[in-house]
């Protein structure tokens, strides 16, 4: 399932904090450098903004946060209680 | 709210060794929470200064972004002339360009002396000066010949230069011929030693105090729990402490013997030799590192000193974001209305 549908079932109540712990994620991972250039550039649009909490700012948060730290990312959800969004990033991880 | 003017202004320097997105984040957060200048520092061994400045001008709008600092004995002041005017024109009034004499240690890496260093800056900053604003400039110098060099596009308008000192000289030349004059220090003790040559300066030029930016430029370090800020520090005391003259370290009670071996280990890329060296004297001479209640007791010794800057400069904290959010919840709270 594409990430942009995932990170529409992400309540609204929740977006604030979600993308907080994405951006952790993303910024402290020792993956880094495996985040590719235009989606850091996409992200850094969007924080300049105020849109990282957003459904597109989610959207892109959980795109990198998936590439550089997938377990992460699903271990994030859960603590979120976002059992179907767990779900359905477990899915596109198989795919 | 401290017993001190509203007027004072606060900076934050990033090292561009993290990946170029991560500073522009933490640039943008800057931006966001108030600081009122950026620096980003310039060594050969980390990513490139003024590609770094010129996506963060791009992702930013109001903040004011300087090269912190960039050295004559590495690039020459007429390629720093054209990449601040240029990058002026990307972020018009906000350009601001730092110049010093370079870190000693990284210099040495590629044997380059710091030879005649006021010569070298006062030359530069004429240099620097007339070139970014647009002039045509024959100079016949101590250190530099320039035959009619001008640039070959229009200036938006002239750039700040702002000269990075520590030492008695270089203090006063700072204050005498720069629009800003960056103090290399963090201990109050140096700061209000450093004022009296900032003020023999400007009596030098007939300054005022309002025709000149006094700034101090700190190692910075905050974090919840004292030791954590410190290990987040150390690596930074230490290269201060293996760039520091002999004055310095001495008024601090610091020996030379030691500060040889920190550079010598540094030099030979001996890391964990080189960071054992430091312990909490040293960083409690050489940054601001603490608790938030701890900064801001350093911060208004500085502040009472007469800077009108505060520079909180690398490491910021052991997490970059939660430490500069610290900043706009503890500390700036304390000195901005």
């Amino acid at each position: 399932m594409a990430l942009e549908k995932i990170a529409r079932n992400i309540p609204a109540s929740l977006w604030s904090e979600a993308s907080e712990k994405l951006v952790e994620v993303i910024l402290n991972s020792p993956n880094a450098s495996r985040m590719p250039s235009d989606l850091a550039k996409t992200i850094l649009y969007y924080w300049q903004r105020d849109q990282l909490a957003t459904e597109v700012g989610l959207h892109r948060l959980l795109e990198a946060s998936m590439i550089l730290e997938p377990e992460k990312t699903v271990s994030l959800m859960e603590e979120l209680g976002l059992t179907e969004i767990v779900t359905m990033l477990k899915e596109t991880s198989r795919q | 709210m401290k017993d001190v003017s509203n007027m004072i202004e606060f900076g934050i320097e990033f090292v561009p060794r993290d990946l170029y997105w991560k500073t522009t984040f933490y640039a943008i957060q800057a931006e966001k929470i108030g600081f009122d200048y950026l620096w980003i520092t310039d060594h050969f061994n980390n990513r490139n200064v003024y590609v770094s400045l010129a996506i963060i001008s791009a992702y930013t709008e109001r903040i004011k972004i300087g090269l912190g600092v960039t050295n004559p004995y590495l690039v020459h002041p007429v390629v720093t002339a054209q990449v601040v005017a240029t990058l002026n024109e990307i972020a018009p009034d906000r350009m601001v360009c730092g110049l010093g004499v370079g870190d000693r240690t990284t210099l040495q890496m590629v044997n380059v002396k710091q030879t005649k260093p006021l010569a070298t800056i006062r030359e530069s900053v004429r240099i620097i000066r007339d070139i970014s604003s647009g002039k045509s400039l024959e100079m016949n110098g101590e250190i530099f010949t320039l035959l009619g060099a001008r640039l070959n596009f229009k200036i938006v308008n002239p750039v700040p230069v702002f000269v990075g000192a520590q030492g008695p000289k270089m203090l006063a030349l700072a204050a005498e011929i720069g629009d800003g004059v960056l103090i290399n220090a963090s201990h109050s003790k140096d700061v209000e030693n450093a004022m009296k040559f900032v003020y023999e300066g400007m009596e030098r030029s007939g300054k005022k105090p309002d025709d000149l930016n006094i700034s101090v430029y700190t190692s910075f370090s905050i974090a919840s729990d004292y030791d954590k800020a410190f290990k987040a520090v150390v690596p930074v005391v230490a290269y201060i402490v293996a760039g520091s003259p002999e004055m310095i370290l001495e008024r601090h009670g610091i020996s030379c013997e030691i500060a040889d071996k920190i550079r010598d280990a540094i030099v030979h890329g001996q890391w964990k030799e080189a960071f054992s060296c430091v312990d909490n004297a040293m960083a409690e001479a050489f940054s601001i590192c603490g608790t938030p209640e701890t900064c801001v007791e350093k911060i208004d010794r500085l502040v009472k000193a007469g800077v009108n800057q505060i520079v909180a400069g690398s490491p910021i904290g052991p997490n970059m974001r939660e430490s500069i959010n610290m900043i706009a919840t503890q500390v700036f709270p304390q000195f901005k209305k």
